[in-house]
């Protein structure tokens, strides 16, 4: 008892009221809270934000659909997709006489003589090009007549559009001047039906035409290339087979064929194509900017997981004291490099070094080098590989080294040696750490702009993966480059400005789970521990 | 604990004074023998010429206070302290059966494949109860599932823990009390038949009940191995040793068959910590 009497009068008696000692205390309370509100508020906003611009678009890319249809844009690709194909085919025709060139070159076979061997091929590429001459010009005869109409309907709603705003505003007069034009659609419609007919014959001499030719096909010199010939005669006669399916859907097709609401989402989240500002027709398929955000992550997840787990590691388990003061902040400090610094670097010296050493005569034997462009996927991903180093390095260092020290003990005391105890104890006693810290990285790569802006060749294409893993070395166009790229040129509420913001959307779908699930495995892993 | 600090200094000579412990009396065949030990961490001499001998297949108690240096000690019988950076034995050698440990021909590897250890805080690793056990045998190569099998039960048994787990071998080492969790450290330890078994305050976080099990076991494994135990627990080296050492401030005292040391111990400052006047 006395010794709480002598503790109380070391407590110095108190000076302020117990109300005023309250009063701070709340205003402490409000300030901290405050702070974490207006936090919580600005993403709410964000968010909100992000979704009402968004979820327009669906509305007005649906109107853009059903225009497609009504106007027969659609009627016209048709036959367009028919010319398109018969186009790759010439081209490949073209990239068979090349290989073959290039194959009696390296046997030193003299330049007169290659042209003199392949004079009837090139023959009989020329003639096969000359084969869609007709079906070209029923193509741009049809575009113009549909492009018409489209022009007609189109600005007979934007008319329609501003009436109805007059009228809503009152301004009833002002309305009456406007004058709404009829469309006679039915005849355009009819006389642009009767482009099937057309197409039936123009397909008919052309099958014909082509089943000679290809009977009179020249034999080439090479086994290789005599062997890619026969496969491209297979796909001329599969091409040639496929054609009296188009002309049933020429016949079939019906500009009245409603279009369904849902394929105004179905379009964009796996339509192939992105073309916008485009005089024929718009598509806002969002599937070439995803596969080319992907193809970029996981070529730089490629080389970061190595890299920065391989660090973690080493830093945390192997390094001495020494090491360890010079590695960690080093690789700390990359994440330090402005992100257009480092898109400056890649464009000036690691594009050009890749292109440079696909050149080399080391690397003749992958199959798909050289490669023609600096700036592709390969290119961006070793860019964001260095981006990504950094966060996975922290975080893995942080996850193996909270690893408890008494696993280590254990693991040596049993006679293992440093690899064992990190490849059995301490690596899979931290592995959802480390697997969580890769998706950090992850996410940090798959939002990144600056660099894949300038360094992923911005070619809005799925890359062609019939050359297997020579697809990385194409350009793509990644979701976070068409948004810094296009948002600052479309028309404020236009479809393409809301295909942007849908796109983002995406984006932060993406992000936002990926964290998540890193989070998830943080805790488990924590729990095991434990 | 406090009073250290009023107790008088030790003076030398009475270290001085000590027999020569190597060979000690009433040790019959020695299977450790430190010679002179001097031991740092950097520049800080935790140790200071201890010279001991550890009979083969019997308890030898490592006491003290806190601080002692007895948990030193016993880590540089299995070289564990060759993982902190700067310390080492700057003077005098240990040798099992005869050869220097810290001789550079000596594998360290296989030393501590000699020399099994089980730590203050049980530390299963975060796998399953076989695993744990199997763990020594797979980094030392050992492949064949029945050899496998064969230790394992045999480790557990030896444990005192097989019957408490055969059921659930393949759940995870946690899911076990922390008594068990101990036990499954001893099995571990012994998976890889080791000659020499460290311990190094194993029953210092368990409960009564749990302790009186390990206790048991440790009587139980001398008969096959040479045991070590760091405590804290006086009436646990009475109960469970066959010699016990103490230690104060980084120097033996005194080491004597246990019986001696708590009913006459050779030394007044002996007397004093077991008679809990401090420490």
């Amino acid at each position: 008892m006395e010794g709480v009497a002598d503790l109380q009068t070391l407590i110095p008696p108190r000076t302020t009221s117990r109300r005023v000692q309250a009063a701070i205390e709340q205003g402490i309370k409000a300030f901290f809270g405050g702070n974490a509100l207006v936090a919580i508020i600005v993403l709410a906003l964000i968010t909100i934000f992000l979704f009402r611009e968004g979820f327009g678009f669906f509305g007005q890319n649906l109107t853009n659909l059903r225009l497609y249809r009504q106007a027969g844009l659609e009627y016209v690709d048709i036959i367009r997709d028919v010319s398109t194909q018969h186009e790759a085919l010439s081209r490949k025709l073209s990239d068979i006489r090349l290989q073959e060139a290039r194959a009696m070159e390296k046997r030193s076979v003299p330049v007169e003589e290659i042209n003199a061997t392949l004079a009837p091929f090139d023959q009989f590429a020329s003639a096969f090009g000359d084969t869609a001459e007709n079906l070209r010009t029923l193509v741009s005869d049809l575009t113009d007549q549909a492009s018409a109409l489209k022009e007609s309907l189109y600005a007979r709603a934007e008319l329609a559009a501003q009436r109805a705003q007059l009228e809503r505003s009152g301004a009833l007069a002002a309305a009456e001047k406007i004058a709404v034009p009829a469309v006679d659609r039915a005849t355009a419609l009819a006389t642009l039906h009767q482009g099937a007919a057309t197409f039936e014959s123009v397909s008919a001499e052309m099958t014909a035409t082509l089943y000679t030719l290809l009977a009179q096909a020249p034999p080439l010199p090479d086994a290789a290339e005599q062997k890619t010939f026969d496969q491209w005669k297979t796909r001329t006669r599969e091409y040639l087979a496929g054609l009296p399916k188009a002309s049933e859907n020429l016949r079939t097709w019906s500009a009245e064929t409603p279009i369904p609401w849902y394929r105004s989402i179905s379009s964009f989240l796996f339509g192939r194509d992105w073309v916008t500002a485009s005089f024929w027709q718009d598509w806002y398929g969002i599937v070439p900017l995803l596969v080319g955000s992907i193809l970029v992550s996981i070529v730089a997840l490629f080389f970061a997981v190595p890299l920065g787990v391989a660090s973690a590691i080493y830093v945390s388990e192997i390094a001495s004291v020494h090491e360890k003061r010079f590695i960690k902040p080093y690789i700390e400090f990359i994440s330090a490099i402005p992100s257009v610094v480092l898109g400056f670097f890649g464009i000036a010296v690691v594009g050009q070094f890749i292109r440079a050493a696909s050149q080399s005569p080391w690397f003749k034997w992958i199959s798909f080098f050289p490669i023609s462009e600096r700036l592709n996927i390969f290119t961006a991903g070793c860019l964001l590989a260095l981006m990504a180093v950094p966060t996975i390095f922290t975080l893995a260092e942080d996850a193996l080294r909270n690893v408890p020290r008494g696993f280590k003990e254990a693991s040596y005391a049993l006679g293992a040696n440093r690899l064992q105890t990190i490849a059995r104890v301490l690596v899979p006693a931290s592995l959802s750490g480390i697997v969580s810290a890769i998706l950090l990285g992850l996410g940090r790569v798959i939002g990144e702009t600056m660099v894949v802006l300038l360094c992923a060749g911005n070619r809005i294409a799925i890359p062609d993966f019939s050359q297997g893993l020579g697809a990385i070395f194409q350009p793509v166009h990644t979701m976070t480059g068409i948004i810094a790229q296009e948002m600052g040129e479309v028309v404020r509420g236009s479809t393409h400005y809301r295909a942007l913001f849908m796109v983002g959307l995406v984006l932060f779908t993406i992000t936002l789970g990926i964290n998540y699930l890193a989070q998830k495995l943080v805790a488990r892993y924590r729990m095991s521990i434990g | 604990m406090v009073n250290i600090i009023e107790m008088p200094e030790i003076t030398s000579p009475t270290i001085a004074n000590q027999p020569a412990p190597s060979p000690e009396p009433g040790v019959e065949r020695a299977m450790i023998e430190i010679e002179d030990v001097d031991f740092s961490y950097g520049t800080h001499q935790v140790l200071h010429d201890v010279s001991l001998s550890v009979p083969a297949r019997a308890v030898t108690a490592f006491i003290g206070p806190s601080g002692c240096g007895k948990t030193t000690l016993l880590r540089c019988l299995n070289r564990m302290n060759d993982l902190i950076d700067g310390a080492q034995i700057t003077k005098g050698s240990i040798r099992i059966e005869g050869t220097d440990i810290n001789a550079s021909s000596v594998d360290v590897v296989d030393l501590r494949r000699r020399v099994g250890m089980v730590f203050q805080k049980s530390n299963p690793f975060p796998k399953s109860i076989y695993d744990n056990v199997a763990y020594g045998l797979r980094i030392a190569g050992v492949t064949k599932r029945s050899l496998i099998d064969e230790a394992v039960e045999k480790s557990l048994r030896s444990a005192a823990l097989w019957e408490e787990v055969k059921d659930r071998l393949h759940v995870s080492g946690y899911g076990l009390s922390g008594g068990q969790q101990q036990r499954l450290c001893i099995a571990r330890a012994l998976a890889v038949e080791p000659e020499i078994v460290l311990m190094d305050e194993p029953c210092s976080a368990l409960d009564p009940i749990a302790t009186a099990k390990v206790e048991e076991l440790i009587r139980q494994l001398k008969e096959q191995y040479t045991i070590v135990i760091v405590t804290h627990n006086m009436q646990q080296a009475g109960r469970c040793s066959d010699r016990t050492a103490f230690f104060y401030l980084g120097r033996l005292i005194e080491v004597d068959d246990t019986a001696k040391i708590f009913s006459n111990p050779g030394q007044r400052q002996t007397e004093e910590y077991i008679t809990g006047r401090f420490g």
